[in-house]
C-alpha cells in the first residue's frame, strides 16, 4: 500500500449510464494485414467470455480483443466517446440494468480521429457466469470515481482512467525525490502507433512494434503495465522525449499496420519524477483481475 | 556495368475525371499540452497568400490547410476522391468567378489540397465547384516489387526518382530526412486516403523542421506506408509537407505519403529542390 496523499475525498462518484457495445464489422474499411492479405478477426465490441485479465494479450485469434463486455456511450450511433467514455476509470464498477454489480472496468480503447471509425469502448472484467447472462445492447451503469484525481504532493504528474482503488492497487513506491512504478516492459516512443494525437482520456495507445527498450513484451498480459519512454500523455499522447507515460494493458494485438496491443493510460509526467522499473517477477495483470473481483464482488457500496 | 533503366507502369494507368466541391472552412477548437483552448482558423475553405514554397510553421491556425480543399459530398464518392487524387493531378473550377482556373493537387489530409494561382484564389470560395482529373493509383516501378506508391501522378514520381545508384537503388530526392518519433497521429489509418501528422513541437524535431514549407518532400525512417502507416525498422516513407501544424500534442505538419520502400531499394538524395512547386514547375 503507497502512501502518496491525493484528493480522493473531493472526487464525485458519478452514475452514468451506457449499453453494451454489438461486435461491429467495419466492412467500409479495408480490413488488411501488415502484409496487404485480407484479415476479419472478432475482437472489437460484444462480450468476449473467458477472456480475462492476467491472461496472454496473444492468447486468441484476435483484432484489438479486450477482456469481458465491451460498454459505450448510448447516445449517439456510432458511440462516440461521451460522459461514459470521458468520466470512466479503471477499477470503477459497473452495474445491470437491475443494479447488480457485473464487474469492474479494465480498459479502454478508442481515439481515433473525431467521427471517424469510432469503436469507442471501455472494457469490463467479469466472471463468466456474469458473461453468460449479458448481451449486447444491454443498459449499463458505471459509478465513475476518478476524473480529477491528483496527487497532492505530486502536482507534475497528471493522472488519467485511474480510480482510486486502482491507484491503491499500483505496485509504486517513492524513492528519494522520485516516484517508482513496477512495469512489466518500456517501450520506446517510436513504436507507439495509433492513438497518438488523441485525449488522453480516449481509448488508448497501440504498441505497433514489439521492441522493448527494456523488460519483456513476449509475455504481456491484458492488465498489465508498460511505460513509454518519451512520450507525454498531459493532454493528449505525443512525442516528449523529458516524459513518460504509463498505463495498463488494455486489448490484444491487432494484424492491421500501425496499431498492436492497446496501452491505456494512468499516469504521466517528467522522467526525473516518474521511473518505470522493470519487474521480471510477474506482470500486474494477475493482481488486477484479483482486484477487479475485490471490488466487484466485496459488500454493497464498498470504498464510501 | 550500366544500372537497370526505370520503367513506370505509366502507360497502363486511367485517367478519370472526378468532381468534388471546395470544402467549408472549419473553426478549430484545439488544447495545447499545457491546457490552453484555443480556437483558430482550421481546415477546409480557401486560405489566401498562402502557396506551394512559403513556410509551413509560424501560421496562426490549425491545421491551416493551403490553397482549396476539395470533398465530395456523398460518402462513396468523397472515398473515390480521396483515394483516387494523386499529387500533381490537375484541378479545374468549373463554376464560380474563377471558373476555368486550373490548379495541382498537392497533398490529402481528409480533404483533397489543390493549389492555384494567388489571383484565382481570390476568387474560389467554399460550395463552387472543381472537377479532378486523377491519375496515379496503381502506379509501379517495374522489377521493384516492394517500391510502393501512393497519391503520386506519374509526372511527380518521375522527376521524384532521378535514376539509380551503383547498387541500382533507387534515387530519391528529398529536402529533410526525419527519424521515425516524428510520426504522429495517422499511424494505423489508411495511407492511401489520409495523411499522417509529424510531431514537430519538441526538440529535436522541432530544429529538424523549422524551415519546412509547403509542398516540401521529406523522409521519414523506419516506416513502411506499403499497406498503412507502421512502424518497421529499415524502412523509409517518402511524402510532401501538405497541412500545417496544430497546438494539439500528437498533432504537426500534415505528411502525405508518396512513396515507400526498403532501405535497401532507395537512396535519398537531399536538395532544396525537392519541392512540389519546383518539381511539378
Amino acid at each position: 500500500m503507497n502512501r502518496l496523499r491525493d484528493n480522493r475525498t473531493q472526487i464525485v462518484r458519478t452514475a452514468v449510464a451506457g449499453r453494451i457495445a454489438p461486435v461491429r464489422f467495419h466492412t467500409e474499411t479495408l480490413n488488411i494485414d501488415r502484409n496487404g492479405r485480407l484479415t476479419l478477426l472478432p475482437g472489437s465490441g460484444g462480450i468476449n467470455l473467458d477472456v480475462h485479465c492476467g491472461d496472454p494479450v496473444d492468447q486468441w485469434l484476435a483484432d484489438h480483443l479486450m477482456v469481458g463486455a465491451s460498454i459505450e456511450d448510448a447516445e449517439s450511433l456510432p458511440a462516440s466517446p461521451g460522459a461514459l467514455h470521458l468520466l470512466a476509470c479503471l477499477g470503477n464498477t459497473v452495474r445491470d440494468a437491475a443494479g447488480r454489480t457485473i464487474g469492474v472496468v479494465a480498459g479502454k480503447r478508442g481515439g481515433l480521429a473525431p467521427d471517424f471509425f469510432p469503436p469507442n469502448l471501455v472494457a469490463v472484467e467479469m466472471p463468466d457466469t456474469v458473461a453468460e447472462l449479458l448481451k449486447p445492447s444491454d443498459r449499463v451503469v458505471v459509478e465513475a470515481y476518478g476524473r480529477g484525481l491528483v496527487l497532492t504532493d505530486r502536482t507534475e504528474l497528471v493522472l488519467a482512467n485511474l480510480s482510486p482503488s486502482l491507484l491503491d492497487a499500483m505496485p509504486l513506491r517513492e524513492e528519494r525525490d522520485r516516484l517508482v512504478v513496477d512495469v512489466t516492459a518500456i517501450l520506446p516512443a517510436r513504436v507507439a502507433g495509433a492513438g497518438l494525437g488523441s485525449d488522453r482520456w480516449i481509448g488508448d495507445l497501440e504498441i505497433t512494434e514489439m521492441e522493448p527498450l527494456i523488460g519483456n513484451t513476449a509475455s504481456l498480459h491484458f492488465g498489465d503495465l508498460v511505460a513509454f519512454d518519451g512520450i507525454d500523455a498531459r493532454t493528449n499522447r505525443f512525442f516528449n522525449p523529458e516524459c513518460v507515460a504509463i498505463g495498463a494493458v488494455a486489448h490484444g494485438p491487432s494484424p492491421a499496420p500501425g496499431h498492436g496491443v492497446g496501452v491505456t493510460i494512468l499516469m504521466t509526467g517528467p522522467r526525473s519524477v516518474l521511473q518505470p522499473q522493470i519487474d521480471s517477477s510477474s506482470g500486474f495483470g494477475a493482481a488486477f483481475r484479483r482486484l477487479t473481483h475485490s471490488i466487484a464482488f466485496a459488500t454493497p457500496d464498498n470504498g464510501h | 556495368m550500366a544500372t537497370k533503366a526505370i520503367v513506370l507502369n505509366a502507360g497502363r494507368l486511367v485517367r478519370t475525371r472526378l468532381s468534388a466541391i471546395i470544402q467549408p472552412t472549419r473553426a478549430n477548437a484545439a488544447v495545447a499540452p499545457d491546457g490552453r483552448l484555443q480556437v483558430r482558423p482550421g481546415q477546409g475553405g480557401v486560405a489566401l497568400g498562402i502557396a506551394l514554397g512559403s513556410p509551413a510553421g509560424g501560421w496562426v491556425a490549425d491545421h491551416l490547410e493551403p490553397g482549396v480543399s476539395l470533398i465530395h459530398p456523398e460518402p462513396a464518392a468523397n472515398g473515390a476522391l480521396q483515394t483516387l487524387a494523386c499529387a500533381g493531378n490537375r484541378v479545374t473550377m468549373v463554376d464560380g468567378p474563377a471558373a476555368g482556373a486550373e490548379g495541382v493537387v498537392f497533398g490529402k489530409h481528409g480533404a483533397v489540397l489543390a493549389m492555384f494561382a494567388a489571383t484565382d484564389l481570390a476568387r474560389i470560395a467554399p460550395g463552387e465547384s472543381a472537377v479532378v482529373v486523377t491519375e496515379g493509383v496503381g502506379l509501379a516501378v517495374e522489377g521493384e516489387p516492394d517500391f510502393a506508391c501512393h497519391s503520386c501522378s506519374p509526372r511527380l514520381l518521375e522527376r521524384l526518382l532521378v535514376g539509380r545508384d551503383p547498387r541500382d537503388r533507387l534515387r530519391v530526392l528529398i529536402r529533410r530526412v526525419l527519424p521515425a518519433e516524428t510520426a504522429a497521429a495517422g499511424i494505423g489509418m489508411p495511407v492511401w486516403r489520409f495523411n499522417m501528422d509529424l510531431h514537430v513541437d519538441q526538440e529535436p524535431l522541432a530544429e529538424l523542421t523549422r524551415d519546412l514549407r509547403f509542398g516540401d518532400i521529406v523522409a521519414v525512417q523506419d516506416q513502411d506506408h506499403r499497406f498503412g502507416r507502421q512502424y518497421r525498422k529499415g524502412w523509409l516513407c517518402v511524402g510532401v509537407i501538405a497541412h500545417g501544424v496544430s497546438i494539439a500534442g500528437g498533432h504537426g505538419f500534415g505528411f502525405m505519403t508518396l512513396l515507400t520502400a526498403p532501405g535497401d531499394r532507395i537512396v535519398l538524395e537531399q536538395t532544396d529542390d525537392a519541392a512540389l512547386g519546383r518539381l511539378l514547375g
